[in-house]
């Protein structure tokens, strides 16, 4: 997963109206119960955001660790076994897929994989698809599907 | 909407395509997954070009607000081994109206390396593109003709063999259907030669 333009509005959005929400009351000397108030919606608010940025940095430093795995890692294929999907985050379906990886040097394993996938590339994958996939040399457990 | 719809019968009889009611084209590519169903409607089917056969249609939804688009479907199996996807959209392009979801699957990056194309389009390819194949596929000649010659509105999405050309005409004449059945052709041509190299 990766933020967008709606995302960073969003954290944006939380952060500074929380930050307003929690700070300016105060600062206007409105009486205790509605400072209050609007103090706990605030830090809700500042929290919320402060949550979405450590989510999206997470998911950049998994991206970066991935585009690594993709330069310097051992180019095998994994093979469909099965896929299928019950859940969608944001209208797009996480696929859980069985896959049987096959790893130059190392060997072949199955193994079981979630991602999530634009509809289109998820309706692609069916038994028997071969794709490509990048194997971390020190950990082949560690590996980026490509689909 | 009966305009087009006359428009692409009076097309299809003059280039002997089969007229179909429903092309239920299904979720093969962006556009046709922000469609819902993929269904395009009406639809005609046969030859688009020389050597080049696939369907010619009307794709419309509604988002919040109503989209309508002049679409043209082919294949080019041999292209997903060498680029599962390619997005080549005209810059400003919007295909949805509601969209409030601010983390996405990483699907696709920016190509920026034309600037010939940046004006006009947003090149979107995989993270895991090959650009050397990329860089050959946009020849010279192929981008020249994407930023001048193509038709008004013109974009293309590859999506593991499927091609769809689109432009964002909600009323196509005859005229306009045969330029993006020739773009489409074009298109086409230009990513199995490619393939084929």
């Amino acid at each position: 997963m990766q933020i967008n333009r709606t995302g960073i509005g969003l954290i944006a959005f939380f952060l500074i109206f929380g930050a307003a929400f929690a700070v300016v009351p105060f600062l206007l000397g409105i009486d205790g119960e509605a400072t209050a108030i609007f103090a706990s919606i605030g830090l809700i608010w500042v929290v919320v955001a402060i949550g979405l940025a450590l989510y999206a940095r997470r998911a950049r430093d998994k991206a970066a660790h991935q585009d690594q795995v993709f330069r310097t890692g051992i180019k095998g294929t994994a093979t469909v076994r099965d896929a299928g999907s019950h859940v969608t985050v944001n209208e797009m379906p996480l696929m859980s897929l069985q896959l049987d990886l096959d790893i130059p040097g190392v060997g072949s394993r199955q193994v079981s994989h979630r991602e999530v996938m634009p509809v289109f590339a998820a309706d692609r994958m069916a038994p028997g698809l071969v794709l490509p996939a990048y194997f971390n040399p020190a950990d082949p457990g560690d590996f980026i599907l490509v689909w | 909407m009966g305009d087009a719809a006359a428009s692409l019968s009076s097309f299809a009889a003059a280039h002997g395509l089969e007229p179909v009611p429903v092309l239920a084209a299904g979720p093969l590519t962006p556009l046709l997954v922000e469609s819902g169903a993929g269904r395009i409607e009406p639809a005609a089917q046969g030859q688009l070009g020389d050597g080049v056969s696939g369907a010619l249609g009307r794709l419309v939804y509604t988002r919040n607000k109503t989209f309508r688009f002049a679409v043209a479907l082919t294949e080019v199996p041999a292209s997903t081994p060498f680029v599962p996807r390619l997005f080549c959209v005209r810059a400003g392009r919007h295909t949805r109206d509601d969209e409030f979801y601010g983390f996405e699957a990483r699907y696709s990056r920016l190509w920026t390396e034309s600037v010939a194309l940046n004006d006009r389009y947003r090149i979107a390819i995989s993270p895991y593109q090959d650009e050397n194949w990329l860089r050959q596929l946009f020849s010279p000649a192929f981008v020249d003709w994407l930023a001048s010659d193509a038709p008004e509105s013109f974009s293309f999405e590859l999506a593991y063999g499927a091609l769809l050309c689109s432009t964002e005409d909600a009323d196509p004449d005859e005229a306009a259907l045969a330029g993006l059945a020739a773009a489409t052709a074009a298109v086409t041509r230009r990513i199995r030669r490619e393939c084929e190299e």
